[in-house]
């Protein structure tokens, strides 16, 4: 399998990025896989939640799942965001993973590295954690609630509804520029990325009845879910989490964007735009938290994204 | 959020009531997230408020908390209004002691959902709010009893020119919610009577 064919053109990985390869191991029935991600420069936390995903697919598919990258920019990028802590034990890879670990470098941007987690009761620590270090970074206590607040009720979201023998990964990155979108804006970006491997949102709100008109489709269910107290239990006082994470990246003026089965939707706060996907085997959550360079704040650069994670 | 008043006429903490303060003990914390930490919390809640005489009013302090999400707000404050409302604490009541910042939203939106509210204030004795949502024909009623202190049903009904049936009718529901406490005085003269008072 080769990621080359769609979005890793422009070398960054992203969960769409994936979308071939995640149709090709639908296929995949034993033997060996090889997913070559040798084109990829630049990996957001998006694209490493879905390579987390793909992987666990493939694993569960393949009697031996091997993974292809070149230069060094990536691989030590993986090695800090703890991906073959994860995954060097349960894939064959070309990259000298020892040498990488001798030379690792912190990295400032990490507010959370690619975690795998199965339980609600692990996402207090996890908040806690990223709290100290936004607090350390000096992130005012508005953004520290709002980037803990998404983090916390979409994991709890993961491991609720979407129950997989993996459980679910997370991973938080911040950027001294504007990774999201196509036009360049001035600013940083903090982002926020979520996969489980459960059954997925169209699935879930199913079992609620009263929602049969709102499940026809996965972007119907994607939509409806952003909903403030649409849950698929129906107990009075759920689904407001969601729309809560919702508000809080409007606010941003960033968005959230969700994934599950064939359906994809973006959240702008004024406008939600959807679009039907090939099929991703659970729930995905991205979620973008501009923040304004203030006075307070390093100065912004404007730079693309080029293999600088 | 609707202000009840602004001057105070009670002492601030008087007996049967209690003051928790959320971050305290070994459910509590300044980062309070998830429905198994609010669980814990409410069951916290739950101990302190039966324990109380009747009457007694439980001041639920969050001031220390830093960060709330919804999931953590309906599980430990939603809840808790839902089973005073529902009448399980008998007539102890729940004040919520909390400035107005941004972490106070999801409180809002929990008790929202529920078609409920919470008497609010920035420190205990200080002016009281409402927090969540109060039906509108009732916020006027609420803000009368409020500023009276203590007022019977004949003295709110003429206040705000309904008879007497409908004048009960609507305190009663402001006493389900859990916003006030009623008295019966059955010295009153024509036979019973109810008076009404705020719980912060």
């Amino acid at each position: 399998m080769n990621i080359r064919r769609k979005g890793a053109m422009r070398g960054i990985l992203t969960l769409g990025s994936l979308d071939p390869a995640f149709m090709d191991a639908e296929k995949v029935d034993g033997g060996s896989t090889v997913l070559d991600l040798r084109p990829v420069e630049f990996v957001e936390p998006a694209g490493l939640c879905g390579l987390a995903a793909l992987l666990e697919l493939l694993i569960s598919r393949s009697r031996l799942v091997g993974v292809r990258l070149s230069g060094h920019n990536v691989p030590a990028y993986l090695e800090r965001m703890d991906f073959f802590r994860l995954f060097g034990h349960r894939i064959e890879t070309n990259v000298d993973v020892a040498a990488l670990e001798e030379r690792r470098r912190g990295n400032p941007g990490t507010l959370q590295e690619l975690i795998n987690f199965h339980s609600e009761e692990e996402i207090p620590g996890i908040i806690n954690r990223i709290s100290e270090i936004l607090t350390n970074k000096d992130y005012r206590l508005r953004e520290r609630a709002g980037i803990c607040a998404t983090l916390s009720e979409i994991c709890a979201n993961a491991v609720e509804h979407g129950r997989s023998s993996f459980g679910a990964y997370a991973a938080v990155q911040a950027y001294q520029h504007i990774v999201s979108g196509g036009r360049e804006r001035r600013g940083e970006e903090v982002l926020v990325a979520i996969a489980d491997g459960g059954v997925g949102v169209r699935e879930t709100l199913s079992r609620n009845p009263k929602y049969v008109e709102f499940t026809g489709t996965d972007n119907d269910a994607l939509r409806h879910a952003l909903q403030m107290g649409v849950s698929g239990t129906g107990e009075i006082g759920r689904g407001g989490g969601l729309a809560v994470v919702a508000q809080i990246s409007a606010r941003a003026d960033g968005s959230l964007s969700l994934r599950s089965g064939s359906g994809r939707i973006t959240y702008y706060g004024d406008r939600t735009n959807s679009r039907n996907v090939p099929n991703f085997p659970g729930t995905f959550v991205r979620v973008s938290l501009p923040r304004i360079a203030g006075s307070d704040q390093p100065a912004a650069r404007t730079k693309k994204p080029k293999a600088e994670n | 959020m609707i202000s009840l008043k602004t001057v105070r006429i009670k002492p601030v903490v008087e007996e049967g009531r209690e003051i928790f303060d959320v971050t305290s003990g070994e459910a509590g914390g300044k980062l309070m997230v998830t429905r198994g930490t609010g669980r814990r919390v409410r069951e916290v809640l739950g101990e302190v408020l039966e324990g109380l005489p009747s009457g007694g009013v439980l001041y639920v302090d969050t001031r220390g908390v830093e960060l709330m999400d919804y999931s953590f707000a309906d599980e430990a404050l939603g809840i808790l209004a839902s089973r005073v409302a529902g009448g399980e604490y008998g007539d102890r009541r729940v004040v919520l002691v909390e400035e107005d910042r941004e972490l106070l939203e999801n409180i809002e939106a929990s008790l929202r959902q529920r078609a409920l509210a919470m008497i609010r204030v920035d420190e205990p004795g200080a002016a009281p709010e409402i927090v969540g949502e109060v039906p509108e024909h009732l916020v006027e009623t609420l803000r009368t009893i409020y500023d009276a202190g203590s007022i019977t049903n004949a003295d709110l009904a003429a206040k705000l020119g309904l008879n007497h049936t409908a004048m009960n009718n609507r305190a009663t529901r402001l006493v389900k919610l859990g916003l006030i406490h009623r008295h019966k005085n059955t010295a009153a003269p024509g036979g019973r009577q109810y008076s009404y008072e705020g719980i912060a």
